[in-house]
Order: C-alpha cells, then sequence, then structure tokens
C-alpha cells in the first residue's frame, strides 16, 4: 500500500514540475521571444524533481520527458521531433547527469539524517537505562539494608522499630511496583511504527478505576472529578491511558508542595476529549517547564545521590504513550497558582 | 481427621511468591498445599481435591490456561487466577475458560484474601441454592428482588428497563466474580454482532445513573476496564 503511494507521489511531482516547467517556457517564448532560458527552467525542474524523489530513476525518466519536451517544442522545427541533432544529444546528458548527481547527493543526505536518528534513538535510550538504574538503587539499596537490619538484630529491635522498617520496604516496593510499571508502558509501544491496540473505552468506566486505583495509592487525597454527563466512547490502550492520568495525579501529589484542592476535569470539544488534572500548589519551576515531558531522557548528568525523580520518567512516559495514541500532552502554570497537565484523544466517530 | 479447614491448593513457580502466599493463607486458617509446575498441579489437584485452586498463568512447563481446561473437564472447583498486570488477553480468556475471579500481580494481602473468602463463598451458595433460584439479594442499601424482579436503594424502587434488570440479576447472581463482555452478551442477548459491546456499555452506562454511581464512588458494580464487570460482593 505504502509502496503504491509513494509510486503515485513521484508520478504526481514528474507530472507537475514538467507541465509546470513547459507552460512557464510557452510564456517566456511568447513574452520574451528567445530560446535562451528554456532548458534552464527544464534543468531547474529536473533538480526538483531529483530532490524529492526516491532513487535515480525519476530523475533520469524526466531529464528524457524534458529533452524530449525541449526538441519538440521549443527548437527549430518547432513542433516536430529532430532527434539526431547533436544539440538534442548534448542537452540531454547534461540534463541527465545533473539528475543522477542530484539524486546521489539525495540519497546520501538522507542515509546520513537516518543514521543521525538511530543514533539519538541509541543516546536516549543509554540515558534513560542510566537514570532509571539510578532511580531503583536507592529502594533497593534500602530495602535490603532493612531486612538485613531485621533479620541480624531481630532480638534487639523494638517491635515499633521493626515495624517502622516494614512498612519503608513495603512502600519502596510500591514505589518500584510503580516505576516497573512505568518501564513496562514504553515497551508496549513499539517505538518503530508508533501504535497501540485501541479498543473503546467508556470515559465513565476509565475515570472510575483511575480514581479507585489512585485511591489504592494515596488514599487520604481527594479528587475533585468533572466530567461530562453524556456517553462517551473513546478508542484508546485503557491501561496506557490510565497510567497517564494516574501519574498526573502522583505528579500533584509529590511534587505540588501547598496543595489542597486536586481535580480531574474532561471536556469535549468537537470531536475530541480534552483531559485536565489541575492542582492549586507550588506550580511548576520555569527552568523545568520548557523541557518536562522529555527532559528524563535528555539528562546526562544524573547526580550520584539523585532523590527520587518519579516526575521525569512519569511524564516522558506520559508523552510517549499519548504522543503513540495520537493526541496532544502539555503543562502550564495556573494565574491562581498551581499547575495544570492537560492531554487530548479523538473520540469515537 | 476432625480437620474442618479449608484445603487450597496453589500452583505458583515462583518459590517466593509462593513462600508469602502459603504464609498468609495458613496464617488465616486455610489448609495450603502446592504445586510449582501444571503437571504436578494435575496430581496434587486429582489426589487432594481442594475446595479452591489458586493458579499462576505463567508456568515452566505449560499454559497455565490448559489446568483450567483440564479441571473444568470433570469439576466446578473455584480457581483463581493470578497474571501479570500486561495480560489482559489472558484474563480473559482464562475467565472464559471458566476460572472463577483473577488478581493482578503484584496484590497485596487483603486483596487476595477478599477474593479466596468471597469465591468459596459463592461457590457454596451456588452449589446449595443454584442460581437465580428466587430470595432476596442484598448488598449495603441495594436490595434485588428476585420475585419481583425489582431492585431498591434504601427502600426506593429504581426503574430499570427489562434488559437493565436482567444484566443486574445476573450480576447479582454472580456477585464477587468478574464476568466478562462476552458472557454478560450471551446470557442477555443470547447472540452477539460487532455493536454487542457498545450495546452492553450503553446499559451499564442507564444503570449507573440509575443506581446513583458517580466515577471513584461505584458501591454496586466494579468496572474491569477492557474486561468485563463484577458486582460487589455482600462482605466485601
Amino acid at each position: 500500500m505504502n509502496k503504491i503511494n509513494s509510486k503515485l507521489f513521484d508520478a504526481i511531482i514528474v507530472a507537475a514540475v514538467l507541465s509546470a516547467a513547459f507552460m512557464i517556457n510557452m510564456f517566456i517564448k511568447q513574452t520574451f521571444d528567445t530560446d535562451s532560458l528554456i532548458p534552464m527552467i527544464f534543468v531547474l525542474g529536473i533538480f526538483l524533481i531529483s530532490l524529492k524523489t526516491n532513487g535515480y530513476l525519476i530523475g533520469i525518466i524526466s531529464s528524457v520527458i524534458s529533452t524530449f519536451a525541449v526538441n519538440y517544442a521549443f527548437t527549430y522545427p518547432y513542433f516536430a521531433f529532430d532527434l539526431i541533432s547533436p544539440e538534442c544529444v548534448f542537452s540531454f546528458i547534461v540534463m541527465m547527469t545533473i539528475a543522477i548527481i542530484t539524486s546521489a547527493l539525495t540519497t546520501k543526505i538522507k542515509k546520513q539524517q537516518k543514521a543521525y536518528a538511530e543514533s539519538e534513538k541509541e543516546k536516549m535510550r543509554a540515558n534513560l537505562l542510566r537514570g532509571i538504574s539510578h532511580d531503583l538503587r536507592t529502594p533497593l539499596t534500602s530495602i535490603c539494608g532493612s531486612t538485613s537490619a531485621i533479620i541480624e538484630n531481630y532480638d534487639i529491635l523494638s517491635k515499633e522499630q521493626q515495624i517502622k522498617l516494614l512498612s519503608e520496604i513495603r512502600e519502596d516496593s510500591k514505589w518500584l511496583n510503580r516505576m516497573v510499571e512505568n518501564l513496562l508502558s514504553v515497551t508496549r509501544i513499539d517505538s518503530e511504527k508508533v501504535c497501540v491496540i485501541k479498543t473503546p473505552i467508556v470515559l465513565e468506566e476509565l475515570i472510575d478505576a483511575v480514581i479507585l486505583k489512585f485511591h489504592k495509592h494515596c488514599p487520604e487525597q481527594n479528587v475533585n472529578v468533572i466530567i461530562p454527563d453524556d456517553f462517551i466512547n473513546i478508542p484508546m490502550d485503557a491501561l496506557l491511558i490510565e497510567q497517564v492520568i494516574i501519574n498526573m495525579l502522583e505528579n500533584a501529589v509529590f511534587h505540588a508542595k501547598g496543595m489542597t484542592e486536586l481535580s480531574l476535569k474532561v471536556k469535549t470539544k468537537n470531536n475530541i476529549a480534552v483531559f485536565e488534572v489541575s492542582d492549586n500548589g507550588c506550580g511548576i519551576p520555569k527552568e523545568r517547564l520548557e523541557n518536562l515531558f522529555g527532559g528524563y531522557l535528555e539528562r546526562t548528568d544524573v547526580p550520584a545521590d539523585s532523590s527520587r525523580n518519579n516526575m521525569g520518567i512519569g511524564l516522558s512516559v506520559c508523552a510517549s504513550i499519548i504522543k503513540a495514541h495520537g493526541g496532544t500532552i502539555s503543562a502550564e502554570n495556573l494565574k491562581s497558582g498551581g499547575a495544570v497537565f492537560r492531554f487530548t484523544l479523538e473520540m469515537e466517530e | 481427621m476432625g480437620n474442618n479447614k479449608y484445603k487450597l491448593l496453589v500452583i505458583e513457580d515462583e518459590s517466593n511468591i509462593l513462600s508469602f502466599v502459603r504464609t498468609i493463607l495458613e496464617a488465616n486458617n486455610y489448609q495450603v498445599i502446592v504445586a510449582k509446575n501444571c503437571a504436578e498441579g494435575k496430581l496434587m489437584y486429582s489426589s487432594h481435591i481442594p475446595d479452591l485452586v489458586i493458579l499462576d498463568l505463567g508456568l515452566p512447563d505449560m499454559d497455565g490456561l490448559e489446568f483450567i481446561t483440564y479441571a473444568r473437564e470433570f469439576s466446578t472447583v473455584p480457581i483463581i487466577v493470578l497474571s501479570a498486570r500486561t495480560q489482559e488477553s489472558d484474563k480473559v480468556s482464562a475467565l472464559d475458560l471458566g476460572a472463577n475471579d483473577y488478581i493482578t500481580k503484584p496484590f497485596g494481602t487483603e486483596e487476595l484474601l477478599a477474593r479466596v473468602r468471597a469465591t468459596l463463598r459463592n461457590n457454596r451458595y451456588s452449589a446449595e441454592s443454584g442460581a437465580l433460584a428466587g430470595g432476596k439479594y442484598v448488598l449495603h442499601d441495594l436490595v434485588i428482588d428476585y420475585d419481583k424482579r425489582m431492585v431498591m436503594i434504601a427502600n426506593n424502587n429504581v426503574k430499570l428497563t427489562q434488559t437493565e434488570y436482567n444484566i443486574v440479576a445476573y450480576l447479582s447472581a454472580h456477585a464477587g466474580k468478574v464476568l466478562t463482555y462476552a458472557s454478560i452478551i450471551r446470557t442477555i442477548w443470547g447472540s452477539s454482532d460487532s455493536g454487542s459491546i457498545k450495546k452492553l456499555q450503553v446499559n451499564m452506562a442507564n444503570i449507573r445513573k440509575k443506581l446513583g454511581s458517580k466515577p471513584g464512588e461505584n458501591k454496586y458494580i466494579i468496572n474491569e476496564l477492557g474486561v468485563g464487570y463484577r458486582m460487589c460482593d455482600e462482605n466485601e
């Protein structure tokens, strides 16, 4: 399908550029009454075609067509072919050379771009891996240490001390689990094709499941939910979108200092559902706002004692999930204080 | 023997998970027998005839689904499936093959015990009285009167359509158990087509509205996204 499409695209380009060149030449010939510009216009056309199409073939075909066109319409005898004249052969050679050289250059540039993108991806992966290893080490160290402390000092530690250590272990492992869920989400999205398997999900059911899950992690935090009354069906990978909203809600809990109100709103506009998570906390620092969603992946210098920066990976994951769904994601500070995270999804027709 | 504890068979290959599941269950007065793979599970099953099976889907020798097929050939023993987060399709096929419920890893103590209790109780009910044999179903302030085909909340009659009532009655008859979209559609409409799931979802949306449920405060029916619905159990 794609191949047929690209062939059709090539044919349209050739037809459009060459007929435009032909028309311009007719116009020039009539107004200025000169032949000297004609090959130049065709050469320009071939240059453009070779630039925009893949491989050598299309450029060569266009130069053949151009040669015929020049020969037929713009050289003596007019509107008749005179293919054996040396002028014709020479102009054909020049045009073909230009086509081949341009095609060669374009192909080379495309290859370089691909290699560059590939190395960028590698770099991103390496950064992700480095960041994750750092982030995983802290809770693992504490789990390991706490359990050893309990096992080795079982008789010395008071019951309260033991329970304190154990609940810290539980906290840490819950945190690790959230982290791993985020990583799993990333692997569910095939970065090459950037597509997800979507099934129609009822908005109300999604929000219900999200709130239920969120309350399991943060039982004390109230969420103010406002969604439309209508029956709304949105095609999505429910687990991934659930993850996005929960990440956003948890971000507010962990990072919005001084927050007293947390809300989750969904609005519909034409065929688009807009999800909004807003808080009235301290807002997002200006220097982070710029690079909020890609920050984790581009951060090269993770400080050795970096505290839990779940925000980084969480938001990067959100961005890639929403991108894979064909939606948009953004964040800003509210004038009234606090921050709002927003993403959009297309609704079912 | 004088031992009237419930006998639970746990089939799980990860010894750490097995160890903590076993500890929790034994501490709560269940008798636990364990198997580390599917073949051993089948053997343990036929020699011990447990009251409930907890089954991990990712087993080394065979797919856990095979155990469900095997057990369902001759028995209605309740089966709870343990599944990792990424396997929704496995959850659905496990339920459709006859598993009673699933728990997503990682799970907490309370969740595991609640599901075990609910599943055991459920099975006892249906074994004694059979499904939909009249009588009443009570959940918090919700009462379903099967004889009069009426649903009441805090003594106020809830006006449901025929279809809506049928869905609620079906869910309540299997309270505590996840019912897949496919199984609900089969029971309510008999046949299914491409629009069936949407039809069910619209009906469920109406039911929620009539029962006064709001997102995050669904007291009666739990949404299992992409899988199906579950009526809360009386003691949950």
